[in-house]
């Protein structure tokens, strides 16, 4: 059985949580209190990941942390000839690329997000200026493959590259960063919706 | 120029999908535009009259669209309906959400006070193929000061009013209306005509990209 020690809020865990769903596989939750708790920073948790980041992943003798890594494993072992993680090389460079940005430049968005709901200083301008500044990226690419008659950020399906990147948009509310100036993005987050499996968290209307 | 037209561009046609809404700002007002699911446009106040929510955090059902907090749901003249806590009550006429008038052409969602004349954008093309919106932080009138100054290859301009340019150029008619979202953000919506080609919109969009990054690094260097 695959185990996931989580946080029901965390939004880590929540892409890990869309790609089981979306795959159709069942797993256990470990409930880590993150908040106010910070469990995963505890040492009975740094002898299971050494970062203290959640979430981490344990399926048999596989033990992970670091979300990308995580979300490439599932599709590997489960899905591994599915377009999640296209085979040809320039594709697959381009989900590298992006799964590097969900990591790196929507890093401040994550950190805004926990700030806000977590701290009561609330996100730090300098975390909300380049969060703007990764959706912005992403609208641009996007308005572009919608003009070249493409949904998705990289080739003709959803892949590991739409997956990590969603959430942070679709949680982007949750520090008060409006989607009205990312018509692109609204359009691609409503069609990954509709995808089988899809699944909601705290923060993303069941309604849409 | 010529006098101002009481009609806002506020979106892109093909940005609000049938059944979906969007939030917007319109000279520091929030305005909800939405479209119901037999594609009529819609262009409302953004505050559900119960706790003030903006409406365009809900949803639409049918030609209906329901605020997220509660799911109080209001009729396309604004008029609420239907209250899921209170079932059975006929909601008074006095829960309405303030409504403007809203109409399309030349691919873009346009608004303006109620009662206003259609008529007064019958010079536009009727339809037109969407590029895109581009978000700038400058008034609208240094917006499109900068598009006329810095045209894409082979177009020039061929008509302009307050609120929009007109390009023409290499068999293409491109449509830049200027939207205000507040004193110092500009959102500038574009189509186009004649050569829609994938080719071409693609080109102008990347055009309209590399202008707003060049008026931000211009920007940069001034501060």
């Amino acid at each position: 059985m695959i185990r996931l020690y989580d946080y029901h809020l965390d939004e880590n865990g929540f892409r890990v949580r869309l790609l089981l769903s979306m795959l159709g596989l069942s797993f256990e939750t470990v409930a880590v209190d993150k908040a106010p708790g910070r469990e995963q920073e505890k040492p009975h948790m740094l002898a299971l990941n050494p970062t203290g980041t959640l979430p981490i992943l344990e399926d048999g003798d596989v033990r992970l942390f670091g979300t990308v890594a995580i979300l490439a494993y599932l599709v590997r072992a489960y899905k591994p000839d599915s377009p999640w993680l296209p085979a040809d090389a320039a594709d697959f460079g381009r989900v590298q690329q992006w799964l590097g940005f969900s990591t790196r430049e929507l890093k401040p968005a994550v950190d805004a997000r926990e700030a806000a709901l977590f701290t009561s200083e609330g996100a730090s301008d300098s975390d909300l200026k380049a969060a703007r500044k990764a959706f912005r990226i992403m609208n641009d690419h996007m308005t572009v493959r919608q003009i070249e008659g493409f949904d998705w950020f990289v080739g003709t399906s959803p892949t590991l590259a739409d997956l990590a990147l969603l959430p942070s948009f679709a949680l982007s509310r949750d520090s008060g960063i409006d989607h009205d100036e990312y018509p692109a993005l609204r359009r691609w987050l409503r069609r990954f919706r509709a995808l089988p499996g899809f699944i909601t968290m705290s923060g993303v209307p069941d309604y849409h | 120029m010529t006098s101002a037209s009481p009609w806002i561009p506020v979106a892109l046609s093909a940005d609000i999908e049938a059944g979906t809404s969007a939030g917007t700002l319109v000279n520091g007002e929030e305005r909800v535009v939405w479209r119901d699911d037999k594609g009529a446009i819609h262009v409302w106040e953004d505050r559900c009259p119960h706790r003030g929510m903006r409406m365009s955090f809900g949803f639409v059902r049918g030609d209906h669209i329901a605020c997220l907090y509660h799911g109080w749901r209001y009729d396309t003249s604004g008029q609420c309906r239907y209250i899921p806590a209170h079932p059975d009550l006929e909601v008074p006429q006095t829960i309405k959400v303030p409504t403007f008038a809203a109409t399309e052409r030349a691919g873009i969602v346009w608004m303006a006070l109620e009662g206003a004349d259609a008529a007064e954008l019958s010079a536009l093309p009727e339809t037109a193929e969407p590029v895109r919106s581009l978000f700038l932080d400058m008034t609208a009138e240094a917006a499109l000061a900068a598009v006329t100054s810095t045209l894409p290859e082979g177009c020039s301009v061929s008509a302009t009013s307050a609120s929009t340019v007109t390009l023409e150029g290499n068999g293409t008619t491109v449509l830049i209306a200027a939207q205000a979202r507040d004193a110092e953000r500009t959102a500038l919506h574009m189509t186009v005509t004649g050569d829609i080609s994938t080719t071409t919109r693609r080109s102008l969009a990347l055009w309209a990209t590399d202008l707003r990054n060049r008026l931000e690094s211009q920007m940069v260097e001034a501060a």
